[in-house]
């Protein structure tokens, strides 16, 4: 076993300057002079100054824009600081919501959940519904819904809120994506938000839907992946072609 | 399921089964110490560090020593991640400033029992990861420690199956390899040439490649928005391919930056198994008779596909609890369908479902999608192939060596129904082999269990040291036996040397950094130290010609028993604690249960 110490010692310092930092820093080099766009963050910049980048989701929430799904990143879209909701199937938090106290003792959300993503989709979006208490019931008093009080409504043990859109909302629209970074969504959750955005930017809904179609990415080589569209890419464009004035 | 999902996968398998010739042909001759097309280039590498180790090319060395030698690098090698962690703070390249009194305020404190924890876990190439890489390591600790490891401890897992094919393939021997020379022609010739072109592809992809620190953009509604670098396709490449799993990110191969598009995530799919489908070839080449590791590989792919199918129908089909609060389930060409929750977009149900299934299959552990929130039915199929032992196709090495540890005890048992002698490959499978190949099995459920048992029930007090949340199931992120699936995941993980999670459970604590590296440990070497017994063991036995009496293993029939011996020992073996997490969650999923 002593025996073995020696050459033990020796190659392992023998190796980490060979694949540790030799490796990295030729790889660093070379892919920086090939592809050097991609080896410093496919970084976007408008007017020159860096929006963010084409493969980072990152947080809208205006109604001129489209939304990005729901990111359990940090506070949401935090680049600093990925991951999911690691919540499970049967999890009464994922699917209803919680709230908390905050050091003023006001009660706030914690988790907002599936069901009070899908009043806020069914509502931006104009997606007729049925409710088994009308929503006037949850409203604060500048008339906007008041989120503590539905995800309390839903958690409700004996009389739950019962809440269901009359058109099925896409899969990818109301849950959290494993990254909280996912830059994209499917294409049926942007032709529903068209019609958010046409009206905030005073274009037609037809023209929206055409710059979406344009931005939809089909299956890598037809049968890899899903299609998607880019949020950030799809925005950025509809500012050039329908600016709005702030 | 839909035709363009299930050709995802059988695309894949149909890649994998082109390489396997090809990839075990050259993987030989590597290791037969022939000249290949890399020689010219990269011979006075390898004499370079033949030299650098004090390594003498020629010597050959009796399975204690090559355990040795094993044991010697794997000390010095847990010793230097350890140190290079605890120092982070003080060393250069660290734009994050973490471990230093700049620290971003989310930053995670790397505490001795952290540093040992990932130390150990990326020498045992398990890369679990009790914290999250975003917010706790420096570029020096990921490039310099942890993606050193990747390269070792897969160059290691390899080597050990090669000792061990050795073992089969010699007899009458006293030697079987040299282990500094295994593993120094394994980083030379296989890892680093294929992980150089694997960086560029992943960079052409969108992968990042850089030093400099995190980028501030402001967005498009005019709020900040910080983006976090570093040489992440350098180490992805080496991640992939050495079957190690530890992100870069804590998204892992979710993280867009780590995985841009389903194109770079099928090449990263290709990457998990290229080696360990190749080493079966090598083990029938070896042997001289390539249908002996064609009968391997044959039973590893009908796993592989069932275990695929199972999960990607599973996830497809989703939660019946979003369908009626009105979330589309169904695939319909313009959105996914199906559990997106912990999924993105990109890659959708079936190529997820392939990954989770493929990560697990090879003690990989790299994720596309959150493990934790897949339904009941999708997250059992990573459970059960870990428990297993991950012998379909498998981590690098690992799961070669461990196949054969279940084929030695299929013969046993296949003897045992004729009553006679087993044999394989001509060597005759006596009482020290079979008690060999018990113990490697039985050792890995023993700590899988043991600790998924005390930390069901240990009682820690609140903010104590040990473990600061209170009782131990008190770091779960799920209530109900979800939770309980979550501590056998972590353990089962821990000791299949996989690294994946269910990954909500808080495990930087002392209590699960130290009981889970324990996990680690005896899971690598427990299983190690019996296969290369056996080699040595083997590679003394004389060649015994095959007769009309020996049980034929290339056949159909011997597949049916080496799967029936794979699935029986896993089921015998853990069916009790899966009923208790998985197979009943399933059905409280289907009745509408919350908790």
């Amino acid at each position: 076993m002593i025996k073995e110490l020696g050459p033990g010692f020796r190659l392992t310092l023998a190796l980490t300057i060979l694949t540790g930092l030799l490796y990295p820093a030729v790889m660093t080099g070379l892919s920086e002079l090939i592809f050097p766009r991609q080896a410093k963050g496919s970084l976007v910049s408008v007017d020159g100054k860096i929006v963010g980048s084409s493969l980072i989701g990152q947080s809208f929430t205006r109604p001129e824009y489209f939304h990005p799904r729901p990111s359990a990143a940090g506070s949401g879209y935090d680049a600093t600081n990925s991951g999911g909701t690691n919540l499970g199937p049967t999890s009464a938090k994922l699917l209803h919501g919680t709230t908390k106290m905050d050091d003023k003792g006001n009660e706030i959300v914690d988790f907002d959940g599936i069901d009070d993503r899908i009043v806020h989709y069914c509502i931006d979006n104009g997606i007729p519904y049925t409710s088994s208490v009308p929503l006037d019931h949850f409203m604060d008093s500048h008339g906007q819904l008041d989120d503590v009080k539905l995800i309390k409504a839903f958690n409700d043990d004996k009389a739950p809120l019962i809440f269901t859109p009359k058109e099925e909302i896409p899969s990818d629209a109301v849950t959290g994506s494993a990254s909280g970074l996912d830059p994209q969504i499917s294409p049926a959750n942007a032709e529903i938000q068209a019609a958010h955005v046409a009206k905030a930017r005073g274009a037609s809904v037809d023209q929206v839907k055409q710059l979406v179609s344009q931005f939809t990415q089909r299956a890598d080589w037809g049968f890899l992946g899903e299609p998607r569209v880019n949020v950030l890419m799809l925005n950025i464009a509809l500012d050039r072609k329908f600016p709005v004035s702030r | 399921m839909t035709s363009l999902g299930i050709s995802q996968i059988v695309v894949y398998f149909l890649i994998i089964l082109a390489i396997t010739k090809p990839v075990g042909t050259f993987l030989f001759r590597v290791f037969e110490g022939e000249r290949t097309f890399l020689h010219p280039v990269l011979r006075p590498l390898e004499k370079l560090i033949y030299w650098a180790g004090g390594v003498r090319e020629g010597e050959e060395q009796s399975w204690v020593r090559y355990s040795a030698s094993l044991i010697s690098l794997s000390i010095f090698s847990v010793l230097f991640v350890y140190v290079l962690q605890r120092l982070q703070g003080h060393l250069p390249l660290n734009p994050m400033h973490f471990s230093t009194p700049h620290a971003p305020p989310n930053a995670t404190a790397m505490t001795p029992d952290l540093a040992f924890n990932t130390a150990v876990s990326f020498v045992t190439n398990t890369n679990w990861q009790s914290y999250s890489p975003d917010t706790t390591v420096s570029y020096l600790t990921q490039m310099a420690a942890l993606a050193v490891q990747n390269f070792v401890s897969a160059a290691v897992g390899i080597a050990v199956a090669v000792a061990l094919i050795r073992g089969f393939a010699r007899h009458t021997a006293k030697t079987i390899g040299n282990f500094w020379v295994d593993v120094t022609r394994c980083t030379v010739y296989i890892l680093l040439p294929i992980c150089i072109l694997a960086t560029l592809f992943f960079v052409w992809q969108g992968c990042i490649q850089n030093f400099k620190g995190p980028v501030t953009a402001t967005t498009l509604e005019g709020s900040t928005q910080v983006i976090e670098q570093g040489p992440l396709a350098s180490q992805l490449a080496i991640k992939m391919l050495g079957t190690n799993g530890g992100g870069f990110f804590n998204a892992n191969s979710a993280h867009p930056y780590e995985n841009p598009t389903p194109l770079s995530n099928m090449f990263q799919l290709l990457l998990i198994f290229a080696l360990g489908a190749g080493l079966t070839y090598m083990f029938g080449k070896a042997v001289r008779d390539t249908r002996q590791g064609w009968a391997i590989f044959a039973a590893m792919s009908v796993m592989f596909l069932v275990g695929a199918f199972i999960c990607y129908g599973a996830e497809q089909r989703g939660n019946p609890m979003l369908t009626s609060m009105g979330v589309e389930h169904a695939y319909t060409g313009s959105q996914p369908g199906g559990n997106m929750e912990g999924k993105e977009v990109r890659f959708g149900n079936a190529m997820t479902a392939l990954f989770a299934t493929v990560t697990t299959d090879a003690s990989c552990g790299a994720v596309v999608a959150m493990h934790d929130s897949f339904t009941p039915i999708g997250g059992l199929v990573p459970l059960f192939n870990i428990q297993t032992d991950e012998v379909i196709f498998g981590g690098v090495g690992a799961g070669l060596y461990s196949m054969l540890i279940y084929v030695i005890v299929a013969v046993f048992i296949g003897g045992l129904m004729v009553g006679r002698t087993p044999e394989y490959v001509g060597k005759k499978i006596e009482q020290k082999e079979v008690k060999m190949a018990i113990i490697a099995v039985l050792a890995t459920s023993f700590v899988i269990l043991g600790f998924t048992a005390l930390s069901s029930v240990a009682p820690f007090a609140k903010n104590g040291y040990w473990n600061a949340p209170g009782p131990a199931t008190a770091n779960l992120n799920n209530n109900g036996a979800h939770g309980f699936s979550e501590i056998l995941y972590a353990y089962s993980s821990g000791a299949g040397n996989n690294g994946s999670a269910f990954a909500g459970i808080n495990a930087n604590t002392p209590w699960y950094n130290l009981t889970l590296a324990l996990d680690m440990l005896v899971g690598r070497f427990l299983f190690i130290i019996p296969a290369l017994a056996i080699a040595g063991s083997l590679a003394g036995k004389k060649l015994i010609p095959t007769t009309a009496g020996t049980l034929p293993t290339t056949g159909t029939l011997f597949v049916v028993l080496l799967i029936g011996t794979v699935v029986i020992v896993g089921a015998l073996t853990y069916f009790p604690a899966l009923s208790l997490g998985p197979i009943v969650e399933h059905f409280q999923m289907l009745g509408g249960k919350l908790f």
